[in-house]
């Protein structure tokens, strides 16, 4: 806590006003080497958490009478179920996945680009659906690099695509304003190399309504002059590399624009225009999610993914994390409200989930499965000479900067790694399915959920432990 | 050479032999035929022709599926045109604001790269010339007007070429006859007014149709290759239905008031019918399908700035439009005619491609 004049110890923001008077606008992204402002792409900023509940203040409450497991073990004959006989196959927006776990859509940063094949070809092995974020073909190319080291649009697809198994999984992939300057989803629609895909029902379009760290406002990233050059026709620039020298540019792109029509008939032109791909949305921590909710499944979006206010961000203002959006688990009542009034579309919910616990206790309260980021980036530089660095100075954005630059080529490990992750959310959810005795996942309710919060018990509609 | 010898293949391998046939040299000059007759109608009309345009920092977004060509210019991307729709109403306004009547065409040359899927629709060209047609101070049912009498003038000069005619639609009859076409033997006049079917009520006529001839739909899985989908009255007439109705018809026909969802930004909605379009198809009879896409468009740019938003599209990109329309939009209406569908019409052909000499078939590497 920083000192007064008279040397006591005060809440008043002395450090963040410096910070503005040195910095000025730079100050209010959290790359900044302030101590005070850490962020791992969008975690762990100093007021976060505290504010409102999230899914740790929910517990899952097994019983001791199991009616399901009886049945199973009739069906198994002759043996005691267990976790492995939980069968977490799930169908999401329209394909099949080995169990209800997404790998997010993220974007272009450099660090997680770099990873992001090795990451694909994870998901692509273990059967789960992946997503791709916006700015990818701007940023680093569609199909010859930009960039040597940073892979391109169309190595971090492949690397999905040709690696999954038995027709499970999917890929979706979203196009912003200025992807759509490229023409992203035509391209890749009348693209040869892509047809085999489409033809399966592989791909996903996923437009995007909004990110959980940055409800409101659009895409944000910090370029150097070159590539401020390179995409000044295409965003907004600050300052204008043209006529300032800087050492580095902000790189603005606008949010989307929709009303309750907009919204509709965009969802309903996609599907007429692209039908042999599924129309996913996603959308963020809105304060009117469930109109959102009523209007995309109503016309037609194969997907809702809604991303809480702790969701990941490759750079959001900091007041932004702190302040803007509703958290995770008011999306997740937004999700359990439509499931009352009888809306089946498939949901997927995100934010700040990082385990089998976070999987199950969505379920359990309407979603179809859930969607992580962050997890699949930490996984991928996972390597033991990465660690002290992580260790020492934990989650400064610069860091993980840092690491990747110290680990200039990623290798294969990185798919190991994030397979095993993948496997150890898997065996985590089986096993506390099977503690409520359930065997397959669309089993779970509410009734499986408790918490030690009357008030997070009225609002979802689940028991309160204390009684 | 007869119709049955030509095939995409042949215009990559050796074009030449193709392109000298006396056979395919009475396609072309039927072409040029066609061409002359158009722009006979329309300036006897008083429409104004304007040069085609090729590129510009935009073109139209609203073509289902097709991708746009960037080309580098000065360092900035510009577009080839997918089609003129967003300068016929710059040059429609303009021409009327000078004192003329407000009516322009080009033969616009338009190239999309269209989906690999549509190079066995026997209708569908990476680069084709589309006669775009505009006019103010009228609506969609002006512009039908206007269609329906091109269509039938070129019908009536073509009349005048029937004996050259007749040895195209003899060479292409056996090949026509199993894409599902009609055998060509005479050039019919069609009467005018052409039947104009409501998006409704051509919906019903396909129903009661199917319900009384049920064998139709393993017709249209024998010529497409799969089942056909639901018919309904909220999206498009998907191209087997299209077939279908094209194929029941015998003189050329509209469809108008289609449902929104399906077109560019710029075909204007109802103002007391929302989610009905004031837009028009006009389709050729015998199984030849769609010849003409138009409507009467958008020009207030609050309407058009939300119309885009619902495709996706970013407004900086078309900022001199908006801009055009904000402060000279006025009422006007248009359409888009197939060049090459005409002359496949009027000549028999089984597919497109063969109407042109070095066609681009979508996906097909060829000179």
């Amino acid at each position: 806590m920083p000192k007064n004049f008279l040397g006591k110890k005060t809440d008043y923001p002395v450090r963040e006003i410096m910070e503005r008077a040195r910095k000025g606008r730079k100050s209010i992204y959290p790359f900044s080497n302030e101590k005070s402002k850490f962020s791992i792409y969008g975690a762990s900023m100093e007021h976060t958490g505290k504010k409102f509940f999230t899914l740790d203040n929910i517990v899952i409450t097994p019983p001791q009478f199991t009616p399901k497991r009886l049945e199973k073990a009739i069906e198994l004959i002759g043996r005691e179920p267990i976790y492995h006989d939980v069968d977490l196959s799930s169908r999401i927006g329209g394909f099949r996945a080995k169990m209800p776990l997404v790998q997010a859509s993220m974007g272009s940063p450099d660090d997680w680009n770099k990873v992001a094949p090795f990451s694909a070809r994870a998901c692509a092995e273990s059967g789960i659906i992946a997503g791709i974020g916006e700015n990818i073909t701007t940023t680093w190319g569609y199909s010859s690099r930009v960039n040597s080291t940073q892979p391109s649009f169309y190595d971090r697809s492949m690397a999905y695509l040709e690696n999954t198994a038995e027709e499970y999984g999917g890929l979706v992939i979203q196009q912003n304003e200025e992807d759509a300057y490229d023409e992203l989803w035509n391209r890749i629609y009348s693209d040869k190399k892509f047809d085999e895909y489409i033809q399966k029902g592989m791909v996903a379009f996923e437009i995007k309504g909004g990110q959980g760290a940055k409800a409101g406002m659009g895409g944000e990233k910090v370029v150097d002059r070159a590539t401020a050059l390179r995409l000044k026709q295409k965003y907004t620039i600050y300052p204008d590399p043209e006529h300032v020298i800087a050492d580095s540019y902000e790189r603005h792109s606008a949010p989307d624009i929709f009303t309750e029509e907009i919204l509709e008939n965009r969802i309903k032109k996609l599907k007429n225009d692209y039908p042999r791909v599924k129309i996913w949305f996603k959308t963020g921590p809105y304060r009117d999610l469930g109109d959102v909710i009523r209007i995309a499944a109503g016309a037609g979006a194969d997907n809702i993914t809604i991303d809480g206010k702790e969701g990941g961000t490759g750079m959001s203002p900091s007041v932004a994390l702190n302040d803007v959006g509703i958290p995770t688990i008011s999306c997740m009542k937004a999700i359990a409200s439509a499931r009352e009034k009888g809306v089946t579309v498939s949901m997927v919910s995100s934010g700040r989930m990082t385990g089998g616990g976070d999987m199950v206790k969505s379920i359990a309260l309407g979603a179809s499965g859930i969607a992580m980021g962050r997890p699949f980036l930490i996984a991928s530089y996972a390597y033991s000479h990465a660690e002290h660095f992580i260790e020492r100075e934990l989650y400064n954005y610069a860091i993980l900067k840092n690491i990747s630059s110290r680990i200039a080529k990623p290798d294969k490990r990185s798919i190991t790694f994030v397979k095993n992750m993948i496997e150890s959310i898997e065996t985590e959810a089986k096993l506390l399915i099977a503690s409520v005795g359930k065997y397959r996942v669309s089993d779970l309710s509410r009734e499986d959920l408790g918490t030690g919060s009357k008030e997070l018990s009225g609002l979802l509609g689940i028991k309160y432990i204390y009684e | 050479m007869t119709g049955k010898n030509i095939s995409p293949k042949n215009f990559a391998d050796d074009a030449f032999s193709v392109l000298s046939d006396p056979l395919m040299q009475k396609v072309y000059t039927a072409y040029d035929n066609v061409s002359a007759s158009m722009r006979e109608y329309l300036n006897g009309d008083g429409f104004l022709e304007y040069k085609s345009i090729l590129m510009g920092p935009v073109t139209d977004p609203g073509i289902r599926g097709s991708k746009q060509v960037t080309v580098d210019y000065y360092g900035y991307e510009y577009k080839m045109m997918s089609s003129a729709i967003l300068y016929k109403q710059l040059l429609t306004a303009a021409r009327k604001k000078a004192g003329g009547e407000g009516k322009i065409y080009f033969f616009a040359d338009n190239i999309r790269l269209e989906p690999t899927e549509t190079a066995n629709t026997d209708r569908h060209l990476a680069e084709f010339i589309q006669v775009d047609i505009e006019l103010a101070d009228t609506d969609h049912h002006g512009a039908m007007s206007v269609a329906e009498g091109l269509l039938t003038h070129v019908c009536k000069s073509m009349k005048h070429h029937e004996k050259e005619l007749s040895e195209i639609w003899g060479a292409f009859s056996e090949e026509a006859e199993v894409r599902g076409l009609e055998k060509r033997t005479e050039i019919r006049v069609p009467k005018t007014p052409f039947k104009r079917y409501t998006h409704k009520e051509a919906v019903d006529e396909l129903i009661s149709y199917i319900d009384s001839n049920p064998e139709a739909l393993k017709e249209m899985e024998k010529r497409f290759g799969f089942k056909p989908k639901e018919l309904n009255h909220k999206t498009e007439i998907h191209w087997e239905y299209e077939w279908l109705l094209s194929s029941i018809n015998k003189d050329p026909f509209f469809v108008y008031d289609y449902p929104k969802g399906s077109r560019g930004f710029y075909d204007r909605e109802y103002d007391d019918k929302k989610g009905v379009l004031m837009d028009f198809d006009m389709l050729f009879p015998g199984g030849y399908g769609e010849a003409a896409s138009g409507a009467a468009r958008e020009y207030e740019h609050s309407r058009i700035i939300a119309r885009m938003k619902e495709t996706g599209e970013k407004l900086d990109k078309y900022r001199w439009y908006l801009e055009f329309l904000k402060a000279h939009g006025i009422r006007t209406a248009g359409f888009g005619i197939g060049l090459e569908r005409t002359v496949r019409y009027i000549c028999g052909l089984p597919s497109i491609y063969m109407a042109l000499p070095c066609p681009r078939i979508p996906g097909l590497l060829s000179p």
